[in-house]
């Protein structure tokens, strides 16, 4: 898969909605939680991070307000909106249909197959 | 559901092609009608991504293309995989397993 | 909900840019520093966790960059690039940009010149204030018997109507100006102040007509346009106070219009005396057209009923005018300026319509077929990412700039074409209005667009569904190219359905014009010239006087060599527009109480008028000249008067009442002339010929045939007529260009209508024949391996040809169909000829049928030319 690891678009914006489920976040702090959800395979690549942020934001899964964080701090936090919490059920289910598929295709084997 | 599926597995392309290719040689139409058969309809690959990562992996050495007659007496281009092709194949397997895990592993606290 | 979380973002980040912006530095700046104390703490340098939190952040501004896109404000720039893209395919095709632009331009330069003409002599308000309070009141008997108000009339309205704010009255006439340079003859209109105060407008300098300017005692004075202040009194200003000798009579000018007002209530004239009434004798003559405003609120039918009120009331006042009924009837002014211009100009924008569809529909062939012809280029496009919404919107973009620089050369077009049918068309009202407005631009642009988008919808949807690139490589017929030939196929029947009322409208028309050119004038305009004299009253204050010139004017000219023959008469033929119409009653044969009495055109002739213009009495005699004159009033008759007056029996001898007026002595029919076309080649032949003997009109044309009409000639008549009264205007008319001026309507629409048609009949062809070369290029293959099996080469031509008369067939029978339902509107443009004309819908369908055949089999034979074995074994 071009390149390893990589978080594919759709994918990665159904990780951010897993992750803000659990608590409101900011943008940084995403990408740290994605990490150790992961167990450290999802280094989320911080060049799609803010723009799938925005498209996030645009299609009203989730919305952006400014706190303080606990150094005092000013920053963006994200919060899930009910659509979104809709939509993550929706790429979850989707997610798993659709690896399951791929893993039956995988997994079948012929004679020229060789381990 | 099919257009879903393909934008959260955007990136197995590489290794569905390859896969099929592992069974016999077949032309571009084919793979794509192989791939929906296969999976019952839930992976329905488009044409234009389909033909960019054939040529990709033309590119890099993964399959070979030559042009044949089809089934319907119709000349197309054959894609065959390599051996270099077959390494790629199970590279991207595990990167898929590794792949798939993490993503679930994510998914799964509640 | 997220089409409105969409725009909040969207409108946010765009007028909020400054902000977003900051908010955007603030958060990228958190995360940054956020990532350095997390390397920081993970026991990298301070510097050096910058860096890398910078490094692996990506670059803030690409960060940013990227942030920017997904807010969505780049539809611009795409809108550049897509525009780019365009141009650049444009230019490398120039064949097909050239051929659309072209054929859109023309279609919208015509409709944008026909459009103008429609906005200005059809649908523009009338230029006074609250035109539609204006009406004309006009006497009528009968639909058809509309007669102008005598002074009677106009006085009783003034005196009983109660539905009119202001009410005035003019009238029109032809007089000799002098005193200022050379005398020539104008067209005047005396009107009463309460015209003026109707219609409602000031004028720009002096001042306008008053009540005290319409009595006897008044001196007379004039209110002139500015046009004619500039030309003969040299500006508007030095108009005031000057003085103009109008048949004599000294005229002081008082007030010029403003600029531009040429036309009061449909009235167009240079000069506007003030009206004064002679005092009453008796019911007519009826010379003047009356205008009223009606009060706000007023109806017309209230109006109408007044007026009848009216009518009733006066009635019994003149016991000599016994048509009981005349009714006084109002018309609204502007179906009296507009009206008859509709049909015409309805017809003309009928027509280009249609020849605006055809052009769309051809461009909309053209970008079919290169739209499939770029099928792999749009695939490749599609390959590499681009969403297909994207992609059709580039084929939009691509469209619209064909299709506005198509609108800019029709509006180029339009601009010179708009001058010459001005100059063509001048006798309708209002034409010279017509220009090039915003309302004529706005529609051409609105054309652009509409054309733009229609025609980019044909490939959009052929592009829909899978662009299967593996079957177009292998040669088989995609989706795309099925589809491009189903849609190819439909605008050629649509093509061939638009063409069928423009032909048949174009035949019909070019019929009634070849019948109205062989319908005989009656007489032979060779040789015949006419010249029109008015006597001024100052120096031919009695009949004597009048008598004496026209017998010494006779003389000399007679004198000339190379002059045959000479007579005298009030207006010469053909003359539609003569407006001498007399009713009359025969005693024998008395119309029945409560009927109108039947009027026919009346003129006054000498007795040598006949003779000149070459024709014969048939029935009892002609006018005598010489001192044993006839001194009861007398009339000729024609031949078509006597067949519908008094069928099956000679008319001589019988009398007649003239003019409704019971108390004049009888009028006696003496004579029976035969027919002429009196008032031009369409309109019926029946005429009264009165006697010039004892009428002193001082308005006569002196009508001569010579053996050839030359310049010298023309100017020794004149000098003749000099040598006699040296002041005296006069106008030359020679009568073989009147009689070719009568046709030149006519042939004008039919020549406008044909223009149309040819374009219709051409582009339905090209239609024809661009979609059998396609078909036969798309089906190579399936030919070939019908000719390799052995069948005739003419076998697949005729397959070809049979198929695209196929589609002129389907086309031809919608058209038929469109034609029937329409035609019946045009009849009372033609002449001689039925709306329905077999013989025209047959010569149309054969033309059409023969265009598709060509059309067809140019492609065809092409088809049995295919080498088989290349065909098959192509790719």
């Amino acid at each position: 898969m071009p390149p390893e690891s990589a978080i594919v678009q759709r994918t990665l914006e159904m990780l951010v909605l897993k992750a803000l489920s659990l608590a409101p976040m900011h943008g940084w702090g995403i990408g740290q939680r994605i990490d150790q959800l992961s167990k450290g395979a999802f280094q989320v690549p911080q060049g799609s991070l803010y723009p799938a942020l925005v498209r996030m934001r645009r299609r009203g899964w989730i919305k952006s307000e400014w706190r303080v964080t606990e150094n005092n701090r000013r920053a963006r936090y994200y919060l899930l909106t009910p659509a979104g919490r809709k939509q993550l059920g929706i790429e979850t289910d989707a997610w798993e249909k659709a690896s399951e598929a791929v893993n039956a295709f995988l997994r079948t084997r012929t004679l020229e197959d060789t381990p | 559901m099919n257009r879903d599926a393909m934008e959260l597995l955007q990136g197995t392309l590489d290794v569905l092609i390859l896969r099929t290719l592992a069974w016999q040689p077949m032309h571009g139409y084919a793979v794509s009608r192989w791939i929906r058969e296969r999976t019952e309809g839930t992976i329905e690959i488009e044409d234009a991504p389909l033909y960019k990562a054939l040529h990709r992996l033309e590119r890099a050495g993964c399959v070979s293309a030559e042009w044949g007659v089809s089934e319907n007496n119709r000349r197309a281009r054959y894609y065959r995989l390599t051996a270099t092709g077959r390494r790629r194949l199970r590279e991207e397997e595990s990167a898929w397993r590794r792949y798939a895990a993490a993503v679930f592993r994510v998914l799964e606290p509640a | 909900m997220s089409f409105f979380t969409d725009a909040m973002v969207r409108v946010r980040a765009m007028f909020l840019r400054e902000t977003e912006e900051r908010e955007l530095d603030d958060e990228v700046r958190f995360h940054l520093e956020r990532d350095a104390e997390e390397r920081v703490r993970r026991g990298v340098a301070p510097e050096d966790a910058r860096r890398e939190a910078a490094l692996a952040l990506g670059g803030m501004e690409s960060q940013k960059e990227q942030v920017r896109d997904a807010r969505g404000t780049r539809p611009l720039e795409e809108l550049a690039s897509d525009i780019r893209y365009a141009l650049r395919g444009l230019r490398r095709n120039p064949g097909f940009t050239l051929t659309g632009i072209l054929v859109l331009g023309v279609g919208i330069g015509a409709t944008s010149t026909v459009y103008s003409i429609v906005h200005s002599v059809v649908l523009a308000d009338l230029p006074y204030p609250e035109p539609e309070r204006l009406v004309r009141v006009v006497e009528k008997n009968s639909p058809t018997n509309i007669w102008a108000l005598s002074t009677a009339d106009v006085v009783s309205i003034r005196e009983r109507q109660r539905v009119f704010a202001e009410w005035g009255e003019s009238t029109r006439r032809e007089v000799a100006l002098s005193g200022t340079g050379t005398p020539s003859r104008i067209v005047v209109s005396p009107a009463s102040s309460g015209y003026f105060r109707a219609i409602g407008i000031a004028v720009a300098k002096g001042r306008a007509i008053q009540p005290s300017d319409e009595t006897a005692e008044a001196p007379a004075v004039a209110v002139v346009t500015d046009a004619f202040a500039r030309r003969v009194l040299g500006s508007a200003d030095a108009a005031l106070g000057r003085v103009l000798t109008l048949d004599g009579v000294s005229h002081t000018v008082v007030g010029v219009l403003p600029p531009g007002r040429d036309e009061l209530g449909g009235v167009r004239s240079e000069v506007w005396p003030a009206l004064k009434l002679q005092p009453i004798v008796r019911r007519g003559p009826f010379w003047l057209r009356g205008l009223g405003r009606l009060k706000p609120g007023v109806s017309l039918e209230t109006a109408t009923a007044d007026l009848a009120r009216v009518s009733a009331e006066i009635l019994p006042m003149w016991p000599d005018f016994r048509d009981s009924t005349a009714k006084l009837t109002p018309v609204p002014l502007r179906e009296v300026i507009v009206g008859r211009s509709v049909k015409q100009v309805g017809l003309f924008a009928g027509g280009v319509a249609l020849v605006l569809l055809l052009a769309i529909v051809n461009v909309a062939t053209l970008v079919l077929v290169r739209a499939s012809a770029r099928e792999q280029e749009l695939a490749v496009r599609l390959m590499l990412g681009a969403k297909r919404g994207r992609v059709a919107r580039l084929l939009v973009t691509e469209n619209l700039i064909l299709t506005l620089t198509a609108a800019m050369l029709g509006l180029g077009l339009a601009f010179v074409g708009l001058d010459l049918a001005v100059a063509q068309l001048q006798s309708m009202p209002r034409i010279q209005d017509a220009a090039l407005d915003w309302r004529v631009i706005a529609l051409g642009i609105g054309a652009a667009v509409v054309s733009g988008i229609l025609v980019s919808l044909s490939p959009i949807a052929a592009l829909q569904g899978n662009t299967n690139l593996a079957s177009h490589a292998t040669g088989r017929r995609t989706d795309t190219s099925n589809r491009t030939s189903r849609m190819r196929a439909a605008f050629v029947v649509a093509e061939f359905a638009l063409a069928w009322p423009l032909l048949v409208a174009s035949g019909l028309l070019l019929s009634s014009f070849v019948r109205l050119q062989r319908v005989d004038p009656g007489f032979d305009p060779r040789g015949l010239v006419s010249i029109g004299v008015n006597l001024p009253s100052i120096r031919y204050p009695n009949d004597t006087t009048v008598f004496q010139f026209r017998a010494r004017a006779l003389q000399r000219l007679a004198a000339i060599p190379g002059v045959v023959s000479v007579g005298l008469a009030d207006d010469v033929p053909p003359d539609p527009n003569h407006g001498n119409f007399d009713n009359f009653n025969l005693v024998h044969k008395p119309v029945p109480d409560g009927q109108a009495e039947p009027a026919v055109p009346w003129y006054y002739v000498d007795p040598t008028y006949f003779e000149t213009l070459g024709i014969r009495i048939v029935d009892g005699r002609g006018y005598r000249s010489g001192n044993t004159a006839d001194t009861l009033p007398m009339v000729i008759v024609s031949e078509s008067w006597a067949k519908q007056f008094t069928p099956g029996e000679s008319p001589v001898g019988r009398q007649l009442v003239q003019g409704g007026c019971y108390d004049c002595p009888r009028t006696t029919i003496i004579g029976v002339v035969e027919d002429i076309r009196n008032l031009g080649p369409a309109l019926p032949m029946v005429a009264a010929y009165g006697s010039l003997v004892n009428n002193g009109t001082r308005s006569v044309e002196i009508l001569a045939r010579a053996r050839a009409v030359t310049p010298s000639l023309l100017q020794t008549m004149r000098n003749e007529l000099r040598a006699l009264d040296p002041e005296l205007p006069l106008v030359e008319t020679v009568i073989a260009d009147k009689v070719d001026a009568s046709m030149a309507d006519p042939m004008r629409w039919a020549a406008v209508l044909t223009a149309f048609a040819a374009c219709g009949m051409g582009l339905a062809a090209l239609g024809v024949f661009g979609l059998m070369a396609y078909t036969v290029r798309q089906r190579r293959r399936e030919l070939g391996v019908r000719l390799a099996l052995g069948a005739a080469p003419s076998s697949v031509t005729r397959l070809v040809v049979s198929r695209g008369m196929k589609y002129a067939l389907i086309g031809s029978g919608i058209g038929l169909v469109m034609t029937l339902l329409f035609v019946n509107r045009i009849q009372t443009m033609l002449f001689g000829v039925s709306p329905i004309d077999p013989a025209t819908f047959l010569a149309v369908a054969f033309m059409l049928a023969g265009s598709a055949f060509l059309a067809s089999w140019i492609p065809g034979r092409r088809a049995a030319r295919i080498r088989p074995m290349e065909a098959i074994g192509a790719d």
